[in-house]
This record gives C-alpha cells, sequence and structure tokens, in this order.
C-alpha cells in the first residue's frame, strides 16, 4: 500500500510533464498566420533577414515532436535574438541566484514561521500572541508588489542602507569575503520582501494547527508524565503540526512564484523572473518558451519530491490513499 | 464545528450571521470592500478625465485639476487609477466566479457519482495542482496575446481543483447523512438531491472559495499586468506600478507610484480579511490554500 501510493503518483506526473513540453512544442506552431514579423515588428530587437528565416524556421520547419524532445533533454532549447546568446545558457545563468533568493527566503520563513506558530499557540490567550496573530494577518494580506515597493522606496531610495537594485556590485575586484558581503547586502532587501510574503502564512497554519494538536490527549499524557514543556511541545506536539506547513507550500507554489517574479523585478535581481520580464519586453519567444517551461517542470519536480516528503513526515498520509 | 453549521440550515444562520458580525477580521474586510466596490461603482462619473487623454503636461505634480497629477505620458493619474482598479477587480471577481462555479461542480460530481468519475475528475486535480498557472498563463499570453477575459477564464481552469477537492471531501460526509438517504428512500432522483439537499448544504464552503479565488486572481492580474503581459493600452494597478517605478527615484514617487501600490495592498487585503473571517466562522478546521 505505501509503495503502491508513490509508484502511482509517478505516471501522473510524468504525464503532467509531458503534457507541458508537448504544450510548449504545439503552441507556437498553431498560431495564425506570419507570427514573427507581426511579434518581432513591434520589438525592440532588429532582425536581419537571415536571421528571420531561421527563427521562423525553427518553429515552423516540420521538426517532429521526438526531435523536440532530444533538444529538451540536450539543453539545446533555441537561440535569443534580443541576448545573442543560446537560451539554456541564460536560464542556466539566472538559475542560482532565482535559487539562492527563493532558497533562503523558504528557509527562513518556514522555520521562524514553525518556531513563532509553535510558540504562539503554546501561549495562547496571552497579549503577545494576539497581537502577533493580528500583525501577521494583516501582513498576509499584502501582496508582494506593495512590501516590495515600500521596502525599496524607505531603505533603498530614502535611507539609502541597501542598495536598489542587482545582485552584486558591476565589475567590483574585491576579496572572496568582500563579493559575500556585497551579495549579502544586495539579497536583504529582496529576500525580506520575501520572508514577509511567506513567514505570515506559515505562522498562521502552524499556530492553527498546533491548537488543535494541544488538545489531543497525548499532549496531555506527555505533560502529565512530568515532561519539560519545552520536549511536549517540540519532540511530542509540533511534529504533527508539520504536515500542513509542507501540504500547503504545495498548494501555494504557483501563487509564490509569480511574487517572486514580481519581487525580482522590483530589484532588478538577476534571476529567471528578470529575465523572464525582459524577455516579454522584448518579444523573445524562444526565451521565453525556455523559462516557462523549465520553470514549470521544475515546479513539477519539486511537488513530486514533497510528495514524498508527506510520506515520510506523516505516514498517515500513504494509508489515505 | 463545520457539521454543525452545515446542517442545521437556518437556525445556525442566525448565529452565524451573529458570529460574523463579531469577528473583527471580517468587519473590516466588509467596511473596506464597501468603500472599493462603491469606489467602482461610482468610478464613471467621479473620473475626471479620459483615462487615455495625453494632452496634458507630462510629469505635472499634483493640483487643483489633476487630483494626483500626471504620468509620464500625460495621462491624468486619478483616472487611470479608477478605471485601473475596475479592471482589477473585474478580473478577480471573474476568475473567481468561473473557478467557484467549475469547483463547485466538479466536487459535487465526483462525490455523488464516485468510482471512475471520481478518480478520473480527481487525478485530474492533482496534475493541475501540480502545474504553476502562472506559467500557463504567461505563455499562453506571450503567444496569443488574448483577451483579459480569456485569461481570466484560463485562469480559473487552472483554479478550480482546490474548491472541487474541499467540496467533495464535504459533500461525501453530507452523501452519508441520514436525511440524504430518506429522501433517496422517496425516490428523489440523483438530479433532485443534489440540488435540493447537497448544493444548498455546502454554502459555506462556496463563498470561501470565491474568496480564496477571487483574491489569487486579481493578485495575479496585478502581477501578469505588472510583467507586461497585458496589452498596455488596458489600464491596470499592475502597469500603472511597473511604470512609475522606473521613476521612483524621481520626487514623483509618492503622486505616482504610491496610489496604485496602496489601492493594490488595500484590495488584496479586503479579499484576505473577508476570507479569513469567513474561514473562522465557518469552518476552523478547513484550512484552503489562501
Amino acid at each position: 500500500m505505501r509503495k503502491g501510493h508513490h509508484i502511482g503518483l509517478v505516471p501522473a506526473y510524468l504525464l503532467a510533464g509531458l503534457v507541458l513540453i508537448y504544450a510548449s512544442y504545439i503552441l507556437p506552431r498553431l498560431l495564425p498566420g506570419d507570427f514573427v514579423t507581426a511579434m518581432y515588428s513591434s520589438s525592440h530587437v532588429a532582425l536581419t533577414a537571415d536571421q528571420e528565416d531561421q527563427i521562423r524556421a525553427h518553429y515552423s520547419h516540420g521538426e517532429g515532436f521526438s526531435r523536440f524532445l532530444v533538444n529538451l533533454l540536450t539543453l539545446n532549447w533555441g537561440y535569443s535574438y534580443a541576448f545573442l546568446t543560446p537560451v539554456s545558457g541564460l536560464i542556466l545563468g539566472a538559475l542560482p541566484w532565482t535559487l539562492l533568493l527563493l532558497g533562503s527566503a523558504h528557509a527562513i520563513s518556514m522555520f521562524f514561521g514553525f518556531i513563532a506558530g509553535v510558540e504562539a499557540a503554546w501561549r495562547r490567550g496571552g497579549y503577545l500572541e494576539k497581537a502577533g496573530v493580528g500583525c501577521m494577518t494583516v501582513l498576509e494580506g499584502m501582496p508582494e508588489i506593495g512590501t516590495g515597493v515600500a521596502l525599496l522606496l524607505v531603505f533603498a531610495l530614502y535611507l539609502e542602507w541597501f542598495p536598489p537594485s542587482g545582485a552584486e556590485t558591476a565589475y567590483a575586484m574585491s576579496s572572496p569575503l568582500g563579493r559575500i558581503w556585497d551579495v549579502a547586502r544586495h539579497l536583504v532587501l529582496p529576500l525580506s520582501t520575501l520572508v514577509l510574503a511567506y513567514f505570515p502564512g506559515n505562522f498562521l497554519l502552524t499556530r492553527a494547527s498546533m491548537v488543535m494538536v494541544l488538545r489531543a490527549q497525548f499532549v496531555q499524557t506527555a505533560r502529565a508524565k512530568g515532561l519539560p514543556p519545552a520536549r511536549v511541545r517540540y519532540a511530542h506536539a509540533a511534529r504533527n503540526a508539520l504536515l500542513p506547513m509542507v501540504t500547503r507550500f504545495g498548494l501555494r507554489i504557483a501563487f509564490m512564484i509569480t511574487g517572486a517574479l514580481v519581487v525580482e523585478n522590483i530589484y532588478s535581481y538577476p534571476g529567471l523572473g528578470t529575465l523572464l520580464f525582459n524577455a516579454i519586453a522584448m518579444r523573445d519567444l524562444p526565451l521565453i518558451q525556455g523559462i516557462v517551461l523549465f520553470s514549470s517542470l521544475l515546479v513539477l519536480f519539486i511537488n513530486l519530491a514533497l510528495e514524498y516528503v508527506y510520506g515520510w513526515i506523516d505516514p498517515r498520509v500513504d494509508y489515505a490513499y | 464545528m463545520s457539521t454543525v453549521g452545515l446542517t442545521h440550515g437556518w437556525i445556525m444562520h442566525i448565529n452565524i450571521r451573529h458570529k460574523l458580525g463579531r469577528d473583527p477580521w471580517f468587519v473590516i474586510g466588509m467596511i473596506l470592500g464597501s468603500v472599493l466596490i462603491l469606489l467602482v461603482l461610482l468610478g464613471p462619473p467621479l473620473t475626471p478625465y479620459e483615462p487615455h487623454d495625453m494632452s496634458f503636461r507630462p510629469l505635472s505634480p499634483p493640483s487643483a485639476e489633476h487630483w494626483l497629477g500626471v504620468n509620464d505620458g500625460g495621462m491624468d493619474i486619478f483616472s487611470e487609477l479608477l478605471v485601473g482598479m475596475r479592471n482589477t477587480m473585474g478580473f478577480g471577481l471573474l476568475a473567481g466566479f468561473v473557478s467557484l462555479i467549475l469547483g463547485v461542480a466538479i466536487g459535487l460530481a465526483a462525490a455523488w457519482f464516485g468510482g471512475v468519475p471520481d478518480q478520473i475528475c480527481m487525478r485530474l486535480a492533482d496534475i493541475l495542482l501540480a502545474v504553476p498557472a502562472v506559467m500557463i498563463l504567461i505563455m499562453t499570453a506571450a503567444l496569443f496575446r488574448p483577451a483579459p477575459m480569456t485569461l481570466a477564464l484560463i485562469l480559473s481552469i487552472m483554479l478550480w481543483p482546490t474548491t472541487a477537492k474541499g467540496i467533495r471531501a464535504q459533500a461525501l460526509v453530507v452523501k452519508n447523512r441520514l436525511h440524504i438517504h430518506a429522501a433517496k428512500q422517496m425516490g428523489g432522483s440523483g438530479s433532485y438531491i443534489v440540488v435540493k439537499h447537497l448544493l444548498p448544504e455546502l454554502f459555506p464552503l462556496y463563498i470561501i472559495g470565491f474568496a480564496t479565488k477571487a483574491r489569487m486572481a486579481m493578485f495575479m492580474e496585478a502581477s501578469l499586468a505588472f510583467l507586461g503581459l497585458f496589452d498596455p493600452s488596458r489600464k491596470s494597478l499592475g502597469i500603472m506600478i511597473s511604470y512609475a517605478l522606473k521613476y521612483y527615484y524621481l520626487d514623483i514617487w509618492w503622486n505616482w507610484l504610491l496610489p496604485p501600490v496602496f489601492l493594490l495592498t488595500l484590495l488584496i487585503m479586503t479579499v484576505t480579511f473577508l476570507a479569513i473571517g469567513l474561514e473562522k466562522v465557518f469552518d476552523p478546521r478547513l484550512k484552503e490554500a489562501l
């Protein structure tokens, strides 16, 4: 039963992945008329007749789906006419920045959101807890665009504490340590925006599920045994509040990506979001297509990995299927 | 908790209205929401200028004629703001409504028929949940440049699974209640029972689902507009922020950049508060993807 559930999921995800790849293959070919001319006539990129023929050939010649798949696997994702580089190079160059930003934002907001949620549920009814829940609910309603612009205006424009854009100072010749400091300084504002967006949800959810868990009888037993409160909280109760947070992560991925795209753009952070924005602005179709497909597959993969995490955190999940 | 609220129809109804009236988030959300709705409804007569009119002096500061000044293209910012909010809100309400209908229909069908249809619907929901909706929207928007309405419909096709799953789970509980069995014994047809019993009894789930979906859709509209995926001549809060952000270091950020940011934040916050209030009152255990 346990194994059966996971093995049953892999085909579903493979199917979803194939559907995405096929959509990405077929959609540009469904476009009516000469879309290359139509699209590039309104863009800033001037194509030579030769390049225009090339891109038209890229989309219209009878390259089969199998060929498309092989190209995909060999990182042959097309050529960006706006940046005059292969698409794969651009994407793989921007990916580390996005991973750094999103990874640290999630790590911070999940860890601290969880701890804060557990502690809040433990101190239920106190003034501090009530104020915390109030503040977090207000923050939960703030979109990333709002907090991002606000932080930019206050800390980059008015106080000038942090740089307003980029991920590192260009052409700065400095020691490795200096470089880390430089990258960290550039990371602060976008990271804070994302943490402000992710933290409240993690906090509120952990608190809510922890409040339910604390009512359970095994928690009373643990208390009655005379265990230290911190041990009751974390070793006995909190692990049961972990699963909803992971579930929520999977449900919110699409939402979070949208927010991350916007935040990267506000701070011109050189990740996938800014790359996508530039590609859209310059109507660079192969690049847009590459980023969309790559990040969708990445999300799919993360979701599949999460399915395994659920089973690992809470064996009951497997029996539910 | 929820089961009581869901079954004992209108007796609980009074209680719930009372509880909603006492929930601070719901009350704040209602007040803000009424103000915003009023702004949208009164928008057309209130809009001082045609928002596409480019005949004013670009970047002029706020004055008696132009309450929030004029943008770089010579358009009145206050008029842009009103029209932009109407577009953002309309997009969100449409996508929220359509995804709600899809979710309710599919969730009820899956719960009622069970078996193979149920399996198909729920696997489909799993797949859709795993695919990032934004990416699909970006791809279609970049390739086909569809009307905003079309994008709203595509988004609702991506958003129904969470609602459908919630509705299905609750419908399965209600389905095995005595009064449903009684209705079956009396010879009530499937459609009769679904429409007369299941549909109204799950009502609280609909408004919660609608609020969360509308919130998501408004957020997406603003973000996609910000990224430049909509027709640039269509006014939207997202596009205004995107344009104004280019000049944020000038002294015009407070009359050009701040108003759309503030309004968008207010809009999203309102819907969030309503959703949180409803969720707390109707079902504390039902945690939808907020």
